[in-house]
């Protein structure tokens, strides 16, 4: 493949070609309710050429069909000459990397039988089934993948990956008459078959939060103190703030590049941010990303303070920054564009824990689990699965439909306390941007506690 | 290629049916009002589904030279794990095609340089010193066969086209972020992009003044955009699916009064010049349009083949397949309709103000444009809570300004009861056609 790749390159007639091949192996199982849906095994693959001219902009081609290849840069150049630009694209000096880089498989999901993946959801599924008559439906599913990602360009990159990801995920529909709750368990990590064994307690937890639910009042809508778990304040510093350290965001508006000036101060001193897609294991990591940069743990935010942020060769060129290793693409059928990887809030004070930061709260929601996030940059929204109100210092009822609003200059500067018990998400699912979804990433988070945050609901 | 498939695979199954689909499209990026990348990708798979020995079974490729015995086994494997279900697949009789147009020669052939010119145009209506204008337009061509081994088959080309225009204002700490889109099978017209300015415009403008929200059980008006909280559990809930699943709300209900009686629903994948219109659906039953909501009554359900089988009625042509999953349940267009309001679909909606004329009498209320996290709740219970993304206070029968950091939240199927008025602004946003529609009692929370 490598010669083919080079072969393809030396033809080019553009200043600077890029060629990104994939092959992807992969399984997959799905129940709903008692039923299997389906259990398959596909193999999909493609390639990518983006290619660029001095005073020209891009050129993009991606295909199925690998015997075009050639046919593929020549279209990508003459693409690249169609579009006319007065100020030049110009990308960040980067070493050329030539490495095979083949992650830890941990247990190769290409070797076990589709009956045995088939047995293993069959039993989460069951363990929710088995909760309760209540349980009236689950969706169940595993995929699981290895994929061969061949990177060269020509500037003499020529970067070859092999990357295992398996997502686990279940959801339990709970139904007394009218009334429908959902509980949520997703696992996603970029491992193998052994990482994703014995889980049937936490399936059956979810199912029975479903349950619980059904007599769980709406929570009243108003502005409270409100302690996030490790999991949904993994989302909300996703949403909250991740997605404006994207570079792209920025780079090319001066009022954005304003607002987000280096040094401005974002959260009080005990608020630290970073990005890190070389952290072992996670569903966000990868060795070098779409452009050949080997990826890094990237500081954002340092004791409130705003300290970097997260870049392509391009967004980092424009703003006379290094790249970081976060153009990602989530395929072959896809440019590369700035993404997030395993982004995290670090951990506060050493054992400092969940009591410290409740102790003091009259009235306030301890909101748990995540069923999504989304960001407008300034607003955004973070789904919880389910919530608690704290009355007293105490932990108290369960209450349904916690969805928070935030506002990116108001509640980062109201986390006013983090705890010492850092984890990483690990969930399936994944990341929205420009048309593509779902992007694997990890969130990371201590417990966090904001001062005020605003929930919707009943007022 | 699905004749040779469907031969090959006859005496080793004892039914099948596929899917071949081949992508083209076509796109042209403009970032902060530059022309910055063009771009073209070109895809084509084959889906195959199985029955053998009763049980069902799927398989797909994007190999260029499918190999048609390796696609068979792969299915037959994924069969001997599959469920038993009676799939009955439609036959050749049943294959006499409704006619609708989906290709559009001017679309097709639109040359890359045409596709730069809507682009630019758009960049320059749109450009003001303090904003970031990005347009993307994105043309494509898509050519898809279906057929059975019960001789049924259907075959269509299509064109689609999408003009996209992003618009951001950052004005110290605030960001406002506008976005409207115009998708067709037919290329826009010149007064078609027009519209799509000034709906960015009028939005845009009324914007630029901050206002604090109000609070409390409110008269709320949802723009076709802002109603996507509010339309997607009833979406869910009419998916026969979910119906078989015991987890929707509507199941048992057909027949029953549950909604205002002047609303109406219809999947009508005949609409012309719509992307999604298609004479058959990906598993070879002949489009028809389906009555979901009639006058507020519940109508139907939408169904597949399979779960047609299981719930032993017939396929609505619903059937939608991806080259890798099987065939499941998907809309094709979806329109909310006041029943007694005019044509739906006109090729040019009127030009409408900010609320579609539903905000005369509200005394103090919202208009609400956009919600975030659409989706990601519990969404078929009804019940959403979202922060606003673009919403306006409306007091007075007049819009005073955007509001920021305010939440609204309710129950669709309650807030659906009554409906409080329709909007003059139809319109489609991609697949789905409504006006505004005002809905009373809708909480909104503030900080």
């Amino acid at each position: 493949m490598k010669d083919r790749l080079a072969a393809a390159l030396k033809q080019s007639r553009a200043d600077y070609t890029e060629i990104r091949v994939e092959r992807t192996w992969s399984s997959a199982v799905a129940f709903r309710g008692r039923r299997l849906e389906t259990a398959t095994v596909s193999e999909d693959q493609g390639g990518f050429v983006r290619v660029l001219n001095k005073g020209y902009g891009w050129g993009i081609t991606s295909f199925t069909s690998l015997a075009e290849l050639p046919q593929m840069v020549t279209r990508a150049n003459e693409l690249s000459r169609a579009v006319k630009l007065d100020e030049p694209i110009r990308l960040a000096e980067a070493a050329a990397q030539m490495a095979d880089a083949v992650l830890d498989l941990d247990g190769d999901v290409r070797g076990i039988a589709l009956s045995e993946k088939k047995k293993l959801l069959d039993r989460y599924n069951s363990a929710m089934l088995a909760v309760s008559d209540k349980i009236v439906d689950t969706q169940a599913s595993y995929r699981d993948e290895v994929s061969e990602v061949w990177y060269v360009n020509s500037e003499g990159a020529v970067v070859y990956q092999l990357r295992p990801e398996v997502v686990l995920s279940g959801t339990a529909i709970g139904r007394r008459n009218g009334t429908i709750e959902k509980g949520l368990e997703s696992i996603g990590l970029r491992k193998g078959w052994n990482s994703v064994q014995n889980f049937e307690s936490q399936f059956g937890v979810v199912a029975r939060r479903a349950v619980d639910l059904l007599d769980a009042p709406r929570v009243r809508g108003g502005a409270y103190p409100v302690i996030l778990d490790n999991e949904l304040a993994g989302v909300f510093i996703h949403e909250a703030f991740g997605h404006l350290s994207e570079a792209d965001f920025v780079y090319e508006n001066p009022q954005a590049r304003e607002m987000m000036t280096l040094g401005r101060r974002f959260g009080k001193p005990v608020l630290n941010v970073g990005d890190n897609g070389a952290a072992s294991g996670l569903r966000g990591t990868l060795p070098y990303d779409d452009e050949g940069t080997p990826t890094q743990d990237t500081p954002l935010i340092k004791q409130g303070i705003l300290v970097g942020r997260l870049h392509s060769r391009e967004t980092a060129a424009t703003l006379g920054e290094r790249p970081t290793g976060n153009a990602r693409a989530i395929s072959f059928r896809h440019p590369p564009i700035v993404r997030m990887t395993n982004t995290y809030i670090s951990p506060g004070k050493k054992g400092v824990g969940f009591n410290e930061l409740i102790s003091d709260i009259k009235l306030g929601v301890y909101a748990c689990g995540a069923f999504g996030g989304q960001t407008m940059l300034e607003n955004f929204s973070f789904t919880a699965g389910w919530g608690y109100m704290i009355r007293d210092g105490k932990v108290a009822e369960l209450v349904k439909d916690v969805v928070l609003a935030g506002n990116l200059f108001q509640t980062l500067d109201r986390i006013d306390h983090i705890a010492g018990d850092f984890t990483w998400n690990q969930m399936g699912g994944g990341c929205g941007k420009g048309g593509q979804f779902p992007l694997p990433v990890t969130e990371g988070a201590p417990h966090v506690r904001i001062e005020e945050a605003l929930i919707g609901g009943d007022v | 290629m699905i004749d040779r498939l469907l031969e090959t695979a006859r005496g080793k199954v004892d039914g099948a049916d596929a899917l071949w689909r081949r992508e083209e499209r076509t796109a042209v990026g403009f970032e902060a009002g530059r022309l910055k990348a063009a771009g073209v990708s070109e895809e084509a798979g084959l889906n195959l589904r199985v029955l053998a020995r009763g049980k069902m079974g799927v398989a797909g490729t994007t190999a260029a030279q499918p190999d048609a015995a390796e696609l068979i086994s792969r299915a037959r494997s994924s069969a001997e794990l599959g469920e038993t279900v009676d799939l009955a697949f439609p036959n050749a009789a049943a294959a006499n095609l409704p006619p609708v147009p989906t290709f559009f020669d001017r679309t097709a052939n639109a040359s890359l340089d045409d596709l730069i010119r809507m682009g630019r145009l758009l960049v320059e209506r749109l450009s003001r010193p303090d904003c970031q204008v990005n347009v993307a337009v994105e043309r494509e061509v898509q050519d898809t066969a279906v057929g059975n081994m019960a001789g049924a088959r259907g075959e269509y080309r299509a064109t689609a086209i999408a003009v996209t225009a992003d618009v951001t204002r950052i004005a110290g700490d605030d960001v406002l972020m506008v976005f409207d889109q115009y998708v067709g099978a037919d290329l826009p017209s010149d007064a078609e992009l027009e519209m799509l300015v000034r709906s960015v415009e009028t939005r845009l403008t009324a914007a630029l003044k901050i206002v604090t929200p109000p609070e409390g059980a409110l008269p709320v008006v949802f723009t076709p955009a802002g109603l996507a909280a509010v339309v997607l559990p009833l979406e869910q809930a009419l998916s026969g699916k979910t119906v078989l699943q015991g987890s929707s709300p509507l199941a048992g209900k057909v027949g029953e009064m549950l909604f205002d009686q002047r609303l109406s629903i219809l999947d009508d994948p005949l609409t012309p010049g719509r992307p999604v219109s298609r004479p058959v659906d990906d598993e070879c039953v002949p489009s028809r349009r389906n009555a979901l909501v009639e006058h507020g009554t519940v109508g139907r359900f939408v169904y597949d083949l399979e779960t047609a089988a299981r719930a032993k009625t017939e396929s609505t042509g619903n059937g939608r397949r991806g080259i890798f999953g099987k065939p499941h349940i998907g809309y094709t267009n979806i329109l909310f309709q006041m029943t007694d309001g005019g044509r739906h679909a006109g090729t040019v909606p009127a030009p409408a103000d900010l609320g579609g004329g539903l905000i005369d009498d509200i005394d103090d209320g919202l208009i609400v444009d956009d919600l975030i996290g659409v989706g990601q709740g519990n969404v078929i219970s009804g019940a959403f809570s979202h922060p606003v993304g673009l919403a306006y206070r409306v007091q007075r029968g007049e819009v005073t300004g955007r509001v920021k950091d305010a939440a609204v939240a309710g129950n669709a199927y309650d807030l659906l009861k009554k409906i409080g008025g329709f909007g003059n602004d139809g319109r489609w946003l991609g697949a789905r056609w409504s006006p505004s529609m005002l809905l009373e009692g809708v909480s909104v929370a503030r900080r």
